[in-house]
């Protein structure tokens, strides 16, 4: 088999008065590459939404399975830690959840962007399209899960008699700080995978050993004070701590903490749209 | 763009010394594994081809223009070049005026999703808001002649159906430049007809049409200028009539050598 290779790049494309800025023939400049992703925001939504009809399409409850899914698994949960399992924690399941459900939404939207440009190289290859809407797409329908599952979530903490903290009103903080995160990793990962598909493989381990390493199953004061900083170099404690403080035990994060999120989502878009921007327009060769 | 008249006057389509420069290596490793054997072995081998070679062209607005040449002689990197899908190794890419940025009709089809719900996804694709295409919808059902059946899923669809819902929301988007590769031979005379009945109006509309076939006939009917490429570089530019009838003396050893 023969496989094409672009050489290094030297050209400058473009030009002054370009009617159609959407044409995405502007290779410079984030603010450029943010305006023209911006400019298919519409594309965005329809891809997410196709992505959760396509998946849910031919099932009898269709829809209905975004809801019942985290429901179910849940249900299994709270039956497993609650009368199999017990830890000292009250209510370990809302415990769990709290701070499960955002991992979810993490790995979850990390192993649709991962596949995201690879997956739509044929589309690439054919049409001139913003490559960031892709992995962006993928994140966006699993934010439409991740809103969905508050419910179960809701309805759990309802009938286990957990109270209802006033501080679930603080969740859109901490959820703008997740999506954030998610969108930088999911940018990086989705650009490494067109070059070395090996890098979907090495994912999942990752996600499996990163799982462990970060307080989700147990809690970071269940490690003995001389070893907690290495837990703490783990960005995203900081990110998905809010969600266990709020609807676990009621309490709003420290500032540093909320800040210490922050940075570090940013962080990560950063380095994540770097390394995108720097790639995207050799993708087309690799698809 | 500052005022309409310099907006014609300057081309639709300017290539300055536009070179796609592709390298073939043989086996290109795919995962890391492959990579370490072959870095260890040494063994990767390749070399370097041009697939679009130092090639200029400007394209006026309302012209409509031929492509012609072999498999492999430059037609669709070209295409893709001005697209927008390639990045030129070197060169310089101006267009002025919305393309639809689609080399091949139905690009952006979903199998699973009906005929309406890809007509949406497919004018967003091409960057048009949502508005847009609602305003459009019906007049894409109309020409592509498929009302029954737009809310099925379009893997039922035949061929036939598919590609004229494809070209009616490729023209129905009203690009000031249309790129054309090769779509029209597929589907019946009748909607062939259809087909060039809009280009036509297209035409007189003076939006600048870049077109690709294969057939000879069309090529001379419908082009005002031909250009005839070869290993990436343009072997002659001309009036339609002039090109064809040198393609069709030229035999296969010819053309070899012409570049």
């Amino acid at each position: 088999m023969f496989n094409l290779l672009p050489l290094k790049h030297r050209a400058t494309s473009g030009g002054e008065g370009l009617a159609a800025a959407h044409i995405a023939l502007e290779f410079s400049g984030l603010t450029e590459l943010i305006r023209n992703t911006y400019h298919y925001r519409e594309l965005i939504w329809a891809l997410a939404l196709k992505e959760l009809k396509v998946r849910y399409k031919r099932s009898v409850l269709g829809f209905l399975w975004a809801l019942l899914n985290p429901a179910l698994m849940m249900g299994v949960l709270t039956i497993v830690f609650s009368t199999i399992l017990r830890f000292g924690l009250p209510h370990y399941a809302i415990f769990l959840l709290s701070v499960l459900l955002p991992w979810t939404f993490f790995s979850q939207s990390l192993s649709y962007s991962v596949e995201s440009i690879v997956g739509n190289g044929d589309l690439i290859k054919k049409v001139s399209v913003p490559k960031l809407v892709f992995p962006i797409a993928a994140v966006v329908s699993n934010s439409i899960n991740l809103f969905l599952s508050l419910i179960p979530m809701l309805l759990l903490v309802l009938l286990m008699r957990h109270p209802l903290y006033a501080t679930w009103l603080y969740l859109p903080v901490p959820m703008a700080a997740l999506i954030i995160f998610t969108l930088g990793v999911s940018f990086f990962f989705a650009a490494a995978n067109v070059y070395y598909r090996d890098i979907s493989h090495i994912l999942q381990v990752v996600l499996s050993a990163w799982f462990y390493f970060t307080p989700i199953i147990y809690a970071l004061d269940f490690i003995p004070a001389n070893r907690q900083w290495i837990f703490k170099l783990n960005p995203i404690i900081y990110v998905i701590n809010g969600f266990r403080l709020a609807i676990y035990y009621g309490q709003l994060p420290r500032w540093s903490s909320v800040a210490a999120s922050f940075v570090c989502a940013f962080v990560a878009l950063g380095i994540g749209l770097a390394v995108f921007r720097k790639y995207q327009d050799d993708f087309v060769f690799y698809v | 763009m500052s005022s309409p008249q310099s907006f014609l006057n300057s081309p639709a389509v300017k290539l300055d010394h536009v070179t796609q420069r592709f390298r073939v290596i043989q086996e290109r490793p795919d995962t890391l594994r492959e990579l370490f054997s072959k870095f260890l072995r040494h063994e990767v081998s390749y070399h370097d081809f041009d697939a679009v070679s130092d090639l200029s062209l400007q394209v006026p607005h309302g012209q409509m223009l031929g492509l012609i040449g072999r498999n492999g002689s430059g037609k669709s990197t070209l295409l893709k070049i001005i697209a927008g899908v390639y990045r030129p190794t070197s060169g310089r890419v101006q267009v002025r005026g919305t393309l639809a940025p689609l080399i091949e009709l139905g690009a952006g089809f979903h199998q699973e999703l009906t005929g309406r719900e890809n007509i949406m996804l497919n004018g967003l694709l091409m960057g048009c808001s949502r508005e847009q295409m609602n305003a459009r919808e019906q007049r894409i059902i109309d020409f592509a002649e498929i009302d029954e059946f737009i809310d099925t899923p379009i893997k039922q669809y035949s061929s036939g159906m598919q590609t004229r819902l494809a070209f009616a929301v490729a023209t129905e988007v009203d690009p000031d430049i249309l790129i054309l590769d090769e779509i029209l031979a597929v589907g019946d005379a009748a909607f062939q007809q259809k087909c060039f009945a809009r280009i036509e109006n297209f035409r007189r509309a003076g939006k600048t049409i870049l077109f690709v076939s294969h057939n000879m006939n069309q090529i001379t009917e419908y082009c005002d200028r031909v250009i005839m490429l070869d290993r990436g570089k343009i072997v002659i530019d001309g009036s339609a009539a002039e090109v064809v009838e040198t393609y069709k003396h030229l035999t296969v050893p010819e053309l070899a050598t012409a570049g």
